[in-house]
């Protein structure tokens, strides 16, 4: 750790560009754990927060929903140049399970929880391994890919659409929205010049998409998600029309973005650390803890906020009512008070308490669907891939609420599948 | 030590069968199954880790 050269004066945690140029700022989180977890962050590009660094506040606040709400503000954006500041709700127009709160939160998550189960999830598993087998073939016969976007943003992508019933030939346009709208604010996805505006396109984009496809559940439903939220009553009455879209958003988004960003991080540190995937090779045996290992290591979302209604107090630091705090997951995950060697990536680690799943009344609800997919790609990718090293720069996403991998340029040697 | 689960919580997350399976099992009914009431104190700790990872704050422990 640089801590010598971190101030609190100038430390930089929510930039953009800080995690597209350096990726997740682990010296400044760390020097933040040690000097003050509970630091209040007042800069010219973001509107006051207060920055939860260390693991057993991210618990005390994330149990306390009725406390420390969802909804007045997501998560933590930057004000881009040229901006002006918006609130929400007018900057999000969308109602989904991130920005509700209880009692609503759980009613509206009653509505696909139980297609997310241990048991519903792993009547999946046969179809993944099929979907992950195919991506894999795909590639065997070269020795140079692109890891995103030739193998890990195939995988979550055809799941999830298989989840909701959308054809195969929308797959791409489904894809390129969930990446309009985590990563307008990267210049590669920006279709329509400015992230505000390239998030409104692709947002309107799914939710006429969706439209189209619950008029047609409607009249004839069937078995899959669409058709699930589509014909869905809460306390007794259809979705409304927001509430209805916004869920297809959020499905599509989450199903997608965080489980890709896992797959390529993982891989990533599989590189950097070639005698655990040695290990992982040697014995299948330890999937299920590699598979924490690689959440936690790579804990794709950065942050989300909570905002106070009443005074509180967090590590004997008084927040006002509404003030928000920002809790910055992948720092409780190399908290020292709770991971022994917490910068070592070890696929055998156990236990294994970490975040990057939230916890607590918003914990994931496609958590075991995102732990099968890694499971069985890495699975796979253990059995079949050989000395996968790196041959270019890693190039992240501009963001600071979803870490992403945009492009990882790799070599290797893939053998055929075992039957 | 004595175990509560609200049936009508759970959700089936089954975060309380990763932190205690001794204890715990998410059946096909998509419910929580207690495998035994009274635990012992030897479980005190995966259970409160159960108690606390719950989303829906469907489980009490009740300590003597």
């Amino acid at each position: 750790m640089t801590s010598t050269e971190i101030s609190l004066d100038t430390i930089d945690i929510i930039s953009p560009d800080h995690y597209a140029k350096n990726g997740y700022p682990h010296s400044e989180w760390a020097y933040l754990r040690q000097h003050k977890p509970v630091f209040h962050v007042d800069r010219p590009n973001v509107q006051p927060f207060w920055a939860i660094t260390k693991h057993a506040d991210i618990i005390q606040i994330s149990r306390q929903p009725r406390l420390w709400l969802n909804g007045p503000r997501l998560s933590v954006f930057v004000v881009e140049p040229g901006e002006e500041v918006v609130v929400p709700p007018e900057a999000f127009p969308l109602r989904h399970l991130l920005n509700m709160d209880p009692p609503q939160h759980g009613e509206y998550r009653s509505v696909v929880s139980r297609q997310f189960t241990p048991r519903a999830v792993r009547a999946l598993a046969p179809q993944i391994a099929e979907i992950t087998r195919k991506v894999l073939d795909d590639v065997a016969d070269r020795t140079e890919c692109d890891f995103v976007t030739d193998m890990s943003s195939k995988v979550p992508v055809a799941v999830i659409a298989e989840l909701l019933g959308v054809p195969r030939k929308d797959w791409e346009m489904l894809f390129r929205w969930t990446n309009e709208i985590i990563g307008g604010g990267d210049p590669e996805f920006q279709s329509a010049g400015d992230p505000r505006e390239t998030f409104e396109q692709a947002r309107l984009g799914l939710f006429q998409y969706f439209t189209d496809m619950v008029a047609q559940r409607q009249k004839l439903p069937t078995n899959d998600i669409t058709s699930i939220v589509a014909n869905a009553k809460v306390n007794g009455s259809p979705l409304p029309t927001m509430e209805l879209l916004s869920y297809y958003l959020l499905l599509v988004v989450a199903g997608n973005e965080t489980t890709r960003n896992a797959t390529s991080g993982g891989l990533l540190a599989l590189m950097q650390n070639p005698e655990q995937f040695q290990r992982l090779k040697r014995d299948p045996a330890l999937i299920k803890s590699a598979v924490e290992e690689i959440v936690r290591w790579t804990s794709p979302v950065i942050q989300f906020a909570r905002t106070a209604v009443r005074d509180a107090e967090v590590r004997g630091q008084k927040i006002r009512a509404g003030e928000s705090v920002c809790l910055f997951y992948p720092s409780a995950n190399r908290d020292e008070e709770v991971f022994k060697e917490p910068f070592k990536f070890d696929v055998a680690r156990n236990p294994n308490p970490h975040l990057a799943f939230g916890i607590g009344e918003h914990f994931c609800l496609g958590s075991h669907l995102a732990k099968l997919e890694l499971e069985v790609i890495y699975r796979q990718l253990a059995e079949r891939m050989e000395n996968p090293e790196l041959t270019g720069p890693v190039q992240r996403l501009r963001s600071s609420f979803v870490g992403g991998i945009k492009h990882m340029p790799i070599r290797y040697k893939m053998m055929p599948a075992r039957n | 030590m004595k175990i509560e689960v609200d049936l009508k919580l759970c959700e089936g997350n089954g975060r309380c069968m990763e932190a205690a399976p001794e204890v715990f099992e998410v059946r096909d009914d998509d419910k929580t199954h207690l495998l035994m009431e009274r635990p012992p104190a030897s479980l005190y700790e995966k259970l409160k880790l159960a108690e606390r990872n719950c989303p829906r704050q469907a489980i009490t422990l009740i300590e003597d």
